[in-house]
């Protein structure tokens, strides 16, 4: 690949200081170290790194998602695509901007929301409210509070939840009938719109959707919620490399079964299956739990840092969650819970931290 | 009442992680050629030997003190050799020509000892010829790591045969062929205390070698054993004094490497000058890694040609965690050099690096296919292996640090210039290690960070404390002038 790293060597004049492209320098650096890491050297103690960088970490979440994508393309389509497409596009133009006027590079985290924005988002929505519910919520919840690394709010979640917000209708009316058979959807770009929806708005109504189906994901939802057995395939994954900390999803996937669980036997809350313990479970796999427990909950930044603060976190998603569902008009609470333990994030470190540096302050 | 009698005691530690480097030195010790001319730097990590005591020309014996640093109890820089002195050959070295073994200083004068025996006693002269023969300069003070004052008294004593940064001398090599020398020259320690314990920290691990020591300690009710496991920076002495429950207001905790033990006993049993190192050359592009007996100022020029063939390295005085490279002008091995460890610097800019499988690549996460894998040693370079980008709160600092504290926590306090909220956080408690900056996945150099703000908090306390004296002493003045 050297004759690649020799394009790039005589294009840097032109996108450096006093060059004609200065101002898409961004462009190019994000370019440039996507395909060549840097040449950077350590100056001083210690002389070793770790092999680990940001693009490492977000190319495993992406990996992680993959079967969920892949899933999402079989179930709705050709429109899916589209939509990764769209939200690229979109969600990219926002940060380019941010990064030419800051004059900072272009980060990674934007690939990760690319990739989970859509699939948390109803198959069949206009592709331009895809993509302006990722510009608003890469704008208004990651660049304003100043980029990765300094966001309080999940951008994809915050775009969510302000389509679902200011159009509730076309958010509860694109549901998509799932594809079957061996090419599924793949070839069909115009799948039909499915009007009695997601398991659990179906539940609500009585109707019990199979337990197996939700496992294995031909069911109507957000595109890549669907399938309980692939979420948990990449969740398991992200675990394994440690991106994703074990805490905050036990505590979640935890504290929810622990308040369903007992909200059922109290006669509280509806039971979709025979035995409270296979209620549960139904209830664990219907709607975003799953996937906003492994992929969304778990992005560090938003998150508690402190390990102590990562299961007061997930408790408080958890059972926000439960009730949500259960004690409101919402059919689905898991974006309303994420938010709302990101509001809770920083609070809970500071208290964890309080406890932590009044105990460091009895050190020698 | 069992611990008393050499029994080990166990504490708890926390953090830490094993960087595995290729090129770990072997367990032998390699002779290096007398050399013709010595070049002695004349600073090195904790002394500055300002004060010359010898004249151009002048011809000197193994064992005359060249230099001493004021600063630090007048610690002497020591002829290894006898030799004529250069003093402008080159700048900040004192530099010795014609070096020859013969004639080395025997004894400190007997004149010189009976004066030094009416002025402070037969403790004192102990304590003397530690501090004249060369032996005191391997003592550190745990919390600051300065020199101890050799006429103070201890709270207790932290010996330890370990060494595990990469790549150091390892503590079994110097122990193999003079394990009588250590444990002479642990009791000779012990004569300079009262009831002081003497701490020994010792590997964990099962090997003969190990029970031999052992055995040789459990005979010593005052030395109390002391099992670390092997994962870096366990064998910090700041990090042993704090898990051995060791406070920094109880007065100053002296602590000794194992080389610094054998210097106690050369210089306690045969009067001799310490002159004698033994140096380990490790890491990648390093011929055959092993340890080499050297005295203080042997040209690196000649171990280079001799062991490094690989030309763009960076040759780093101590391990890769908190080494110095050293720099052209340096020409000769410091009194304190432990090591030199030889590392490539980044050549090759890699494609796509961030999306290979990663099976001969070691990290601290698990994102590399070599977690599968047994740990390997690897070779590293000097790359940074990433881009700078803010930190993402991923919490490895943490979990790595071994003193316990929150670098990114305090990463952000200085982004906010919250020095006060830094100090509040126990910055002052890092131990330096380099771990957080090695684990960080934004490549934040923390570690530097945390140093500085050490350093300035210090700057700041000690500024004060300079303008309270000069406030008293305006007082004072301003009173008197009243009366």
């Amino acid at each position: 690949m050297k004759w690649l790293l020799k394009v790039i060597d005589a294009a840097r004049p032109t996108f450096e200081e006093g060059g004609k492209l200065r101002i898409l320098n961004p462009v190019f650096g994000a370019l440039e170290h996507f395909f060549f890491a840097p040449s950077t050297r350590t100056i001083g103690a210690p002389h070793v790194r770790d092999p680990l960088d940001l693009k490492r970490v977000m190319s495993m979440v992406i990996i992680s998602v993959v079967p969920c994508v892949l899933a999402a393309f079989y179930l709705f389509g050709l429109r899916f695509l589209a939509m990764i497409i769209v939200t690229y596009a979109a969600g990219l133009t926002v940060e380019a901007i941010f990064a030419i006027v800051r004059k900072e590079g272009i980060n990674e985290g934007f690939f990760v929301t690319g990739f989970l924005f859509p699939l948390i988002l109803p198959p069949n929505l206009p592709l331009w409210m895809v993509a302006l519910g990722v510009a608003f919520g890469v704008f208004i919840a990651k660049e304003l509070f100043g980029g990765t690394g300094r966001n309080i709010f999940n951008p994809a979640l915050v775009g969510r939840c302000f389509l679902s917000l200011g159009f509730p209708k076309v958010m509860s009316a694109s549901w998509a009938q799932p594809g079957h058979g061996l090419v599924g959807n793949m070839l069909t770009w115009n799948v039909d719109t499915l009007t009695s929806a997601t398991p659990l708005a179906a539940a609500k109504q009585g109707e019990i959707t199979s337990f197996v189906h939700m496992f294995l994901g031909n069911i109507s939802g957000s595109a890549g919620e669907t399938s309980a057995f692939l979420i948990i395939l990449g969740g398991v994954f992200l675990l394994f490399t440690r991106v994703a900390n074990w805490r905050s999803v036990a505590s979640i996937l935890g504290s929810f079964a622990i308040l369903a669980g007992v909200l059922m036997a109290r006669g509280e809350m509806s039971e979709p299956m025979p035995t409270i313990f296979g209620s549960v479970l139904w209830h664990v796999f219907a709607g975003g739990l799953l996937f906003g427990a492994f992929f969304m909950a778990t992005d560090p930044v938003t998150g508690p840092t402190t390990n102590a603060g990562k299961w007061f976190y997930g408790i408080i998603i958890g059972s926000t969650t439960v009730l949500i569902r259960n004690f409101t008009g919402y059919v689905e609470g898991v974006t309303f819970a994420i938010l709302l333990g990101n509001i809770v994030a920083p609070i809970l470190d500071e208290i964890v931290i309080g406890v932590r540096i009044r105990r460091l302050r009895r050190e020698g | 009442m069992n611990h008393f009698f050499g029994e080990a005691k166990k504490v708890k530690f926390r953090g830490g992680y094993n960087i595995l480097l290729k090129g770990r030195p072997d367990d032998t010790v390699k002779v290096m050629p007398e050399p013709k001319v010595l070049y002695l730097p004349l600073r090195s990590e904790r002394f500055k030997f300002s004060e010359i005591l010898v004249k151009e020309a002048e011809r000197v014996n193994g064992g005359d003190a060249l230099a001493k640093d004021p600063d630090n109890y007048d610690v002497p820089l020591l002829a290894p050799r006898s030799g004529t002195v250069r003093l402008k050959a080159a700048a900040n070295h004192i530099v010795l020509e014609n070096v020859a073994r013969l004639d080395e200083r025997a004894d400190i004068a007997e004149e010189e000892m009976s004066h030094i025996a009416r002025e402070m006693g037969a403790g004192g002269i102990k304590r003397y010829k530690l501090l004249s023969l060369g032996a005191w300069q391997f003592f550190y003070d745990a919390f600051t790591r300065a020199l101890p004052d050799p006429l103070g008294t201890p709270q207790a004593v932290i010996v330890s045969t370990l060494s595990l940064e990469p790549f150091v001398t390892r503590g079994d090599v110097l122990l193999q062929k003079r394990l009588l020398n250590f444990t002479r020259g642990l009791e000779h320690l012990q004569s300079l205390l009262e009831y002081q314990p003497i701490y020994l920290a010792m590997p964990d691990i099962d090997s003969e070698f190990a029970n031999l020591i052992r055995s040789h300690i459990r005979g010593y009710a005052w030395a109390k054993m002391l099992e670390v496991p092997l994962i870096y920076p366990y064998d910090n002495f700041e990090i042993l004094a704090r898990r051995l429950g060791l406070r920094r207001d109880k007065g100053p905790i002296w602590c000794v490497r194992t080389e610094g033990v054998l210097a106690v006993d050369r210089a306690l049993t045969l009067t001799k000058p310490c002159t004698v190192k033994i140096v380990s050359v490790g890491g990648i592009g390093v011929h055959s890694p092993t340890h080499l007996k050297v005295v203080p100022g042997y040209p690196i020029e000649k171990i280079i040609e001799e062991y490094v063939f690989e030309p763009a390295a960076r040759v780093i005085d101590g391990g890769i965690l908190t080494g110095r490279a050293f720099t052209a002008e340096t020409l000769g091995i410091g009194v304190e050099c432990r090591g030199i460890t030889v590392l490539p610097e980044l050549k090759e800019r890699e494609f796509l690096g961030f999306i290979r499988p990663g099976w001969d690549r070691s990290s601290y996460s698990d994102c590399f296919l070599s977690s599968l894998r047994k740990r390997f040693a690897e070779r590293y370079t000097t790359g940074v292996r990433g881009e700078l980008r803010p930190c993402i709160a991923c919490n490895f600092c943490e979990e790595v640090c071994p003193a316990g504290i929150m670098p990114y926590l305090i990463h952000k306090y200085l982004y906010a210039d919250l020095i006060e909220e830094a100090e509040q956080a126990r910055v002052d408690l890092c131990v330096e290690c380099g771990l957080c900056s090695y684990v960080c996945p934004s490549k934040i150099n923390l570690g530097k960070q945390l140093i500085e703000t050490k350093a300035l908090i210090e700057k700041e306390k000690q500024e004060i404390r300079q303008e309270q004296l000069r406030q008293e002493e305006a007082r004072k003045q301003s009173e008197e002038k009243t009366e």
